[in-house]
């Protein structure tokens, strides 16, 4: 039931991305969907595009498992899509029109950015999840947030729960299944009934979950105290966090990117007149 | 009932990368009146077995009829509600799956599912029964929520639960897991009495080998998704080194009986502590009369 969750996508294999500083992945990270909304025109985007298909394949990842994480937009990107393409403005460039669908040059123009948009921002940070472990992950928020210390946030303590959220969800997931394995053997049926019956179902498995949960995380908050854990004190790390070479390396990409993006931007080094041409022939035939 | 599985085999995450045969081909019977033992590691497919006696898993292919029930691969349609009401499935811990309110809403959770129509006082009836026969004093315990209980009481309570609808065959998933030895014996003890009266057969997986040899009249071995052995106690554990180059254990009186077998002392004996002890005895007898000592 709860077997397709995929949670902490890591996918091991060593790469220059894999061994970048996980802090640098985030800002990094940030930094190109910056620069994916920033670019405002086909060449800028194209110029992401390549980018991103470029960290794709310095990062080592297998196609299928960057592409499976495109599943979970596809629905909202058709929807977007047909919106967009099928009901455009009358005050633009009509290319076809039917009963109440208009679709237009811009629609389409449109439609392409937010299909292009979307899919790299998903790309772009799968493969910030796919190259960095859930561990490294909260070390660098940690990291990340320490200026928050001076207005007494407990930016230690936060990672802690973060981690240890993160370290439970497939444990609650096996114990979750399990549950449900054993209830449905005394009779219990989750499928049949309405929405309140069904989730008057759920009842005999989420009091469990909870009782168990809070007898798990007092086991865990006395193992913790049995070795003497504290929070406020200034803790060592077993695996530090260092920038490298790689790191300023991508810093000066990403920064090149932007500049680049910046440029295109000016209508001066970029129009559109290509591709405005390519649709007016389209444009010739649907009239015809 | 009768329970036959014939070529029972069960793939997890079929259609995906990630597949893998949790049974291969397993046959296997377990007879009406048994008191079955399933052993092997964590792993090796008896807990996906048992829970195909019960249909929460269905088989990839292969056949397994349980009484009038089938539950072949290739049959679509099954009773849910008749099966698991007349084969229980006692899961590893399960005082963990304890939710409601009181005791007996939880013992009473079971029936409601099964027999809807069943009038009240038959109901309390059934639930009273249920927790007598595990050895739970009814009234002063039905109204305590079964959170309060001790770990022991739980996992009572939680038996009761299944046990309200008088199954036919109770299977136990390592019941006496986690308790001290005088629970385990209480339990085992509970077992047998279940045995003698309610559930014709019983099935139970364990780790402890002591228990199993004790307790069971059959055995099977689970390896790597097959039965690799299957027969009494007796039979089973004359393969002591297969099954302890499998990193499996073996009774506490099949090791004694090997260590003696290497003074050529033969013990031809059940495995049952009792009867190993009677046997020494008789040993002993036997060579003090023909003054070999």
């Amino acid at each position: 039931m709860l077997n397709d969750i995929t949670f902490g996508q890591y996918y091991p294999t060593t790469s220059f991305v894999h061994n970048m500083d996980a802090r640098a992945k985030i800002l990094l990270s940030i930094a190109m969907i910056v620069a994916i909304f920033l670019a405002n025109n086909f060449y800028g985007l194209l110029l992401v595009t390549a980018f991103t298909i470029f960290v794709v394949l310095l990062a080592r990842l297998p196609l299928f498992r960057v592409l499976r994480s495109l599943k979970m937009i596809l629905f909202i990107t058709i929807f977007m899509t047909v919106f967009t393409v099928l009901f455009g403005s009358k005050n633009d460039t009509v290319i076809a029109q039917w009963w109440v669908f208009v679709i237009t040059y811009q629609g389409i123009v449109n439609a392409v950015f937010i299909i292009l948009r979307l899919i790299l921002l998903v790309v772009t940070t799968s493969v910030l999840t796919l190259t960095t472990t859930p561990v490294a992950l909260t070390d660098a928020i940690e990291s990340l947030l320490t200026p928050l210390k001076w207005v007494k946030f407990p930016v230690h303590a936060f990672a802690m729960i973060m981690s240890i959220a993160l370290r439970m969800i497939p444990t609650l997931i096996e114990e979750t299944n399990k549950i449900i394995a054993a209830q449905k053997a005394r009779g219990a049926n989750f499928e049949k009934g309405g929405l309140i019956q069904k989730a008057k179902a759920m009842i005999p498995v989420l009091v469990p979950l909870l009782v168990n949960s809070f007898h798990r995380s007092e086991e865990l908050a006395n193992a913790m105290d049995a070795r003497c854990y504290s929070g406020s004190k200034k803790r060592t790390k077993y695996k530090k966090l260092v920038f490298s070479y790689r790191d300023i390396l991508a810093v000066v990409f990403v920064a090149g990117l932007i500049t680049g993006i910046v440029f295109l931007n000016i209508p001066q080094f970029a129009n559109m007149e290509i591709l405005r041409q390519i649709l007016n022939l389209f444009k010739v035939q649907v009239a015809w | 009932m009768q329970i036959t599985a014939t070529e029972l085999s069960y793939i997890y995450n079929k259609k995906s990368k990630f597949a893998t045969t949790a049974l291969d081909k397993v046959s296997l019977q377990i007879n009406e009146g048994d008191f079955f033992g399933i052993i092997g590691h964590t792993g090796s497919g008896k807990s996906t077995f048992v829970q195909h006696l019960n249909a929460l898993l269905r088989a990839t292919s292969g056949n397994l009829k349980i009484g009038e029930f089938n539950l072949s691969a290739n049959v679509k349609k099954i009773e849910y509600n008749a099966l698991r009401s007349k084969i229980g499935l006692v899961f590893q811990y399960p005082e963990y799956q304890l939710f409601a309110d009181s005791v007996v809403n939880d013992v009473l959770f079971g029936l409601k599912n099964f027999h809807k129509e069943m009038p009240k006082e038959e109901q309390e009836r059934a639930v009273k029964e249920a927790i007598e026969i595990v050895g739970l004093e009814y009234e002063s315990i039905k109204d305590k929520s079964p959170f309060e209980l001790s770990g022991g009481q739980k996992r009572r309570v939680a038996i009761a639960g299944v046990l309200v609808t008088k199954p036919e065959i109770l299977i136990l998933d390592e019941p006496a897991a986690g308790l001290d030895p005088n629970g385990k014996q209480a339990i085992m003890e509970l077992l047998h009495k279940l045995h003698k009266s309610w559930c014709k057969t019983i099935v139970i997986i364990s780790h402890d080998m002591d228990e199993i040899a004790e307790n069971c009249n059959k055995i099977a071995v689970f390896h790597g998704g097959k039965v690799l052995l299957n027969g009494t106690p007796k039979e089973v554990f004359k393969e002591a080194e297969l099954l302890q180059s499998l990193g499996l254990d073996i009774p506490t009186t099949a090791k004694l009986a090997l260590q003696l077998k290497k003074q050529n002392i033969d013990v031809d004996c059940d495995l049952t502590v009792e009867d190993f002890v009677q046997k020494i005895e008789e040993k002993l007898q036997l060579i003090k009369r023909g003054g070999l000592c």
